[in-house]
């Protein structure tokens, strides 16, 4: 419980975690999916690795929690499919598939509503503006940009190499 | 399999980052300590020589054809434990998410994952990880028509070894001292709060994970930073007072990153991200400021 209450406590309520947890309680798929996904946000965030045994009594003592509300839907399958199988392997896949996992199914059904179901017009607007290469003035920014994207968990240094690269600095500054 | 996994992964390697016409190979060298700190370097190998090292939350980038050395650090949690779990409609709601098989880079068998998104507010990705670690070996962005915009793709990799601190550290170490420093932020200079901007429509997906004021280096007052992300992509505005010189409105791009600048009641706003021109534009566009109450 411990260890679902440190991942969660900073991102969500009181109600929306027993419901979560009550929702996990009834589906082993969710349950065995949300396991995974724990591991993997401890990895990420650079914590030590928990022991497969501890996880283990995570899940016990999840089982003895009571449940609060019924769960009012399951996760699509095909997310769940492919959020068990990133459970192989990490980084790139992980992050990807636990901000889906964390995306998708715990996600409370008012905000889906919100988003756009139809595919948008072929005709888009173009930029009334002409886009032309950037001149080595945007470093600074770059840097400071890049430390807030996602890219940069994903991918480490390597997107970096935007701010840095050959035609910026053989013209810039 | 999953302890191996984690973050304590060290690797080195060659890879080739692709944009536009232009291709560039650079050398990448990550190592994580015994004591958890992790230290990474990026040189490129071609055109004039470059360098970015990270000491756990510093990274520093050495121009020498410039002099020039600009350090970034930071506080505060890394991406995604920085996300909101507000940000519920952004990955799945906007992206088609589905691994596509096995492929293979730099000799390494690789899990292909690809998000397709939704609308045109953002780009498709394709993410090749290698099997057993899961390291990004390949990672591509394609524009809306299904153009590749740009592309990182590691040669040749190693993965593992041990830890060694001379592979980290720059080449430039000592001769730098006599550059031109431009020092982005401190941790104290860079609190979270607001600002007073907000934006009078937020796109779809995109949450504000970030707002602060700060300082960027080479511009002397401080700025304002937002950042607002779907989960994949992020987009920056900053915003500060107009410099001497009215900069005229401009849209620029460096490989996937748009970079829209406009000004909005006597401030310079300057937005960027990996995201379609239009989204960066229609960020800039809808930003007001609203004042910051107890300031």
């Amino acid at each position: 419980m411990e260890h679902i209450s440190a991942l969660m406590d900073s991102e969500l309520n009181e109600s929306q975690m027993k419901q979560h947890l009550a929702r996990l309680k009834k589906d082993p798929d969710l349950l065995n999916c949300w396991d995974t996904f724990h591991l993997i946000g401890d990895v990420l965030r650079g914590e030590r690795v928990l022991s497969v045994a501890s996880r283990q009594s995570v899940s016990e003592k999840l089982a003895s929690e009571p449940t609060v509300l019924a769960p009012r839907r399951r996760a699509p399958k095909k997310m769940m499919t492919y959020a068990l199988s990133a459970a192989a392997s990490l980084s790139a896949i992980a992050v990807v598939g636990w901000l889906a996992f964390f995306n998708n199914p715990l996600a409370p059904p008012s905000e889906i509503a919100t988003a756009p179901s139809n595919p948008p017009p072929l005709a888009a607007p173009p930029p009334q503006l002409a886009s032309v290469p950037s001149d080595g003035t945007m470093n600074e920014y770059l840097i400071a940009h890049q430390e807030y994207s996602p890219s940069t968990t994903i991918q480490g240094l390597a997107p970096y190499i935007r701010t840095v690269s050959g035609a910026q600095a053989a013209t810039g500054q | 399999m999953m302890a191996s996994a984690s973050r304590q992964l060290n690797y080195t390697g060659t890879f080739v980052y692709r944009h536009g016409n232009d291709i560039e190979a650079s050398r990448i060298v990550h190592y994580v300590n015994a004591a958890g700190g992790e230290f990474e370097k990026l040189e490129t190998l071609d055109g004039p020589p470059r360098e970015v090292i990270r000491t756990n939350d510093q990274v520093t980038c050495y121009l020498p054809n410039t002099k020039t050395v600009l350090i970034e650090k930071r506080n505060g949690r890394r991406f995604p434990a920085l996300l909101p779990a507000q940000l519920t409609s952004g990955l799945a709601q906007h992206y088609t998410v589905r691994q596509s098989g096995m492929g293979r880079a730099a000799g390494y068998d690789c899990r292909v994952v690809v998000l397709m998104p939704k609308d045109r507010l953002r780009y498709g990705h394709e993410f090749c990880a290698e099997a057993s670690s899961g390291l990004p070996l390949r990672a591509k962005t394609f524009n809306e028509k299904g153009t590749l915009l740009e592309s990182f793709a590691f040669t040749e990799v190693k993965l593992g070894g041990q830890f060694d601190r001379d592979q980290v550290q720059s080449r430039y170490a000592a001769e730098s001292r006599s550059w031109k420093i431009g020092r982005a932020a401190s941790p104290s200079a860079d609190r979270p709060g607001r600002t007073g901007w907000v934006l009078a429509s937020e796109l779809p997906g995109f949450t504000k994970v970030r707002e602060s004021k700060r300082s960027i280096a080479g511009h002397g007052t401080t700025v304002s930073h937002l950042v607002y992300s779907d989960g994949l992509a992020a987009v920056s505005v900053f915003i500060e007072p107009l410099p001497k010189s009215r900069p005229p409105r401009s849209l620029s791009h460096q490989g996937a990153v748009n970079i829209y600048i406009r000004l909005v009641a006597d401030h310079m706003v300057t937005v960027l991200g990996e995201a379609p021109a239009e989204t960066v534009m229609r960020i800039a566009n809808s930003l007001e400021y609203r004042g910051a109450p107890g300031q």
